[in-house]
């Protein structure tokens, strides 16, 4: 069965309109998404492309993207399928903290997620840890680089180890790679199907939403070897049968977008971290570990500071009017505290809710607000903790 | 069958959906949404005001008062809400009864819940519900009954006795209803019933609809579930992890075309009457047992005036030979033998295609 909604989150969400809180939780832009991209959507809605609709015009060009990119040959023809593997009791590792929507995905599937914490406070992969979570039971593997909520980048060694042994359990991996264009720092995303030995066992997951700021569009697409790609699609057609026709025909022009684009984009989102991480530091939170990819801060709570992720986002909405994720929602292997309940003294300083998720994908006049707002929260209450 | 379709240059009734675009004043309000800048994540049960839209036009076809905001779900198409309702509301091991022949999502998903799936056949002419054999097959082990009305394949619509029957024995069973009514506008021979309208019945059953077919925007895949509280809840709960939030322009725009004048309803009906004449009249002349059709834009024929052996043999011999698609109906049934005698013809189409489709049959197509 479904596990309900976390509950905590849905009253700060309230709480946060009735406070005309400004928001740094919700991970998608407040600012237009380009022109040209725009522009090719309502040329696509004028030119009738308005019925059922592939376009393999999409898979021809991601297949030339993954072989300039990573190297990687795939077949447009049949391992591409815009959109399973798992049966029931099958279990699949995940990495945590983790984008909720996985292990209800897993669960919807009959799977069983099986939770890896990543170690604070720079969300290092412990390969031991991993090794162990492994049984004959395991059928795959997700990993979400760059990685929300942390902004990790995962890195090549770490990459090898993950590959090693979904390699020597023979299983699958998933990857989300949504943010892949999003890296700072000259960090560059490494696809995990481009190890060795990973090509043949990696569905590759991504989508429009975050490179070209249309979350709303709903365009994303898997690449797999052909058999699990068939299989995909056989599903697909039967969950929704198509993306919207229009906005595929938009992602043609999307997907061949030159390097200016996808370097500009880089940069203002640079921009705005450093300026988050800024801000952030002065109100006194802990980031020992700077985001090097996606639009997400996990930003920790400082050592002397009593309240726990809940109370403190609480506290910001209300005192500041500026409001963000509780960390705890991203770690499904605990339960999110609801903000009336007494909290028990140990667990406030279970790390698990000592961080909180701010996005930045945010313009810039949206930042400097929070700035503003954040300055004058601390000239009241002084900084946190 | 559509690439022989192509390589033979054969004209396509087979395909479900229009080929012609939907009106304008939706799709500008599509380009409106987008120059606004209404292009990121929508609320993953829809955006407020199309959840109003949907309830407004809901109280106007059925007379139910509902809120929008506890009782629908938006989903991507209603290809989705069928997923969505399954998935959320069906256990491995439940009962589901389906009627064939049937869209072949509906046994797609059901598998994917772990449904056992019970069939009943609607036979031609007039595929009337066997009413007996449902008696039989329903009982207090069934979890829920699915219903296509108006019925893609046939364009059988149920009638008010058939849906006055099914209601009193699912009260007496305790059993759900799922309607896919996603055809209610295409309703020719009889008015279209909804079954949550009926006694005693909104309170066990889930409406499903879409945008696609009575807006000829099949591609924009903007559907909607209707349904108490305590059944929208397993819909909703199964779409955040289906597709998460639908395509917010298109969400919009259809806010705007829910919103459309009856001349719009008026005249689209008109047009498609005007084509379905012309193809169900033809068919006859052709030589096809025609079966009536009462709504949707399908015509299903018995094809064995011609010789063929089934409808996949009848079908290829039609694109090669005469340069026509139909769709051969055995993929709607559990059992393929059910269905080896019929095709379907789509008149979505327009009416120069459907002429010529018509012409190139009463030249190449001899009975034998």
């Amino acid at each position: 069965m479904l596990k309900p909604p976390n509950s905590a989150v849905p009253n700060l969400s309230h709480r946060a309109i009735i406070c005309n809180a400004i928001n740094l939780a919700e991970g998608f832009p407040d600012f237009p998404a380009p022109h040209h991209i725009k522009a090719a959507g309502i040329s696509a809605i004028n030119s009738d492309f308005n019925q059922y609709r592939h376009v393999q015009g999409i898979c021809d060009r991601l297949a030339e993207i993954l072989r300039d990119t990573h190297g990687l040959e795939v077949d447009p023809l049949t391992d591409i399928a815009i959109c399973c593997v798992i049966d029931p009791g099958d279990e699949v590792i995940l990495f945590e903290p983790a984008f909720e929507t996985y292990g209800g995905c897993i669960s919807l599937a009959g799977g069983v997620p099986v939770y890896v914490a990543l170690d604070p406070p720079y969300w290092t992969l412990d390969a031991k840890k991993l090794l162990n979570s492994f049984t004959n039971r395991t059928k795959a593997l997700v990993l979400n680089s760059p990685h929300n909520p942390t902004g990790k980048v995962f890195t090549r060694d770490e990459l090898e180890v993950i590959a090693g042994a979904c390699r020597m359990n023979d299983c699958l991996a998933v990857t989300d790679e949504v943010y892949e264009y999003v890296t700072y720092d000259g960090i560059k995303h490494v696809s995990l199907a481009s190890l060795a030995g990973m090509q043949e066992r990696t569905i590759i997951t991504s989508s429009l939403s975050k490179t070209f700021s249309v979350t709303g569009w709903r365009i994303g697409w898997a690449i797999a070897p052909a058999l699990i790609a068939s299989t995909i699609k056989n599903i697909h057609i039967r969950l929704t049968d198509s993306a919207p026709a229009p906005f595929q025909e938009a992602a043609l022009t999307a997907l061949t977008c030159q390097p200016p684009y996808f370097e500009s984009l880089r940069q203002d989102y640079e921009s705005k971290r450093d300026f988050l991480v800024k801000l952030l530091v002065g109100v006194g939170f802990r980031i020992r570990s700077k985001p090097q990819g996606s639009f997400f801060l996990f930003a920790e709570l400082p050592e002397n500071c009593l309240l726990s992720d809940v109370e403190c986002v609480k506290k910001l909405i209300e005192e500041a009017g500026v409001v963000a994720v509780p960390g705890c929602g991203f770690f499904p292997s605990i339960s999110c505290p609801s903000e009336d309940s007494h909290t028990v003294a140990g667990n406030q300083f279970n790390y698990q809710n000592r961080f909180i998720r701010f996005a930045f994908c945010k313009s810039d006049a949206t930042l400097s607000s929070a700035a503003l707002k954040l300055g004058e929260f601390m000239k009241a209450v002084g900084p946190l903790g | 069958m559509s690439s022989l379709a192509i390589k033979h240059g054969a004209i396509n009734l087979g395909q479900g959906f229009p080929n012609f675009d939907g009106p304008d004043f939706v799709k500008q309000a599509a380009i409106q949404a987008i120059n606004e800048g209404k292009n990121q994540y929508a609320r993953g049960y829809g955006i407020p005001d199309f959840n109003a839209a949907i309830a407004e036009r809901f109280k106007k076809d059925t007379g139910l008062v509902i809120d929008p905001e506890k009782e629908v779900t938006v989903t991507s198409g209603c290809t989705e809400a069928i997923a969505a309702t399954m998935l959320g509301l069906i256990n491995p091991g439940d009962e589901v009864i389906l009627f064939a022949p049937f869209y072949d999502s509906y046994e797609a998903t059901l598998s994917m819940a772990g449904a056992d799936i019970k069939c009943i056949t609607l036979r031609p002419p007039d595929f009337a519900v066997p009413l007996d054999e449902l008696r039989s097959k329903i009982s207090k082990k069934t979890r829920a009954i699915l219903i296509n009305t108006p019925h893609n394949p046939t364009g059988k619509m149920f009638t008010r006795d058939e849906l006055n029957e099914i209601a009193s024995l699912c009260i007496e069973n305790d059993v759900l209803v799922f309607t896919d009514e996603v055809y209610d506008k295409l309703a020719f021979e009889m008015e279209h019933i909804s079954m949550a309208s009926l006694p005693g019945m909104f309170e066990r059953t889930v409406t499903m609809n879409s945008l696609g077919k009575t807006f000829s925007l099949t591609g924009w895949k903007i559907g909607w579930a209707i349904a108490p509280p305590h059944l929208i809840w397993g819909v909703k709960q199964a779409h955040a992890f289906l597709t998460f939030a639908t395509s917010t322009p298109m969400q919009w725009a259809a806010t705007t075309a829910l919103r459309a004048p009856d001349s719009y309803y008026e005249e689209l009906k008109g047009d498609y009457l005007a084509k379905k004449q012309i193809l169900e009249q033809g068919l006859k002349d052709v030589g096809f047992t025609v079966f009536p059709s009462s709504g949707t834009y399908f015509i299903v024929v018995d094809h064995t005036p011609f010789g063929l052996k089934n409808d996949i043999e009848f079908c290829e011999y039609l694109i090669k030979e005469v340069g026509v698609v139909a769709i051969p109906t055995s993929v709607f049934y559990l059992d393929p033998e059910e269905g080896k005698n019929l095709v379907r013809f789509t008149f979505c189409k327009d009416e120069g295609t459907l002429r010529s489709a018509v012409e190139r049959m009463k030249e190449k197509l001899k009975r034998k």
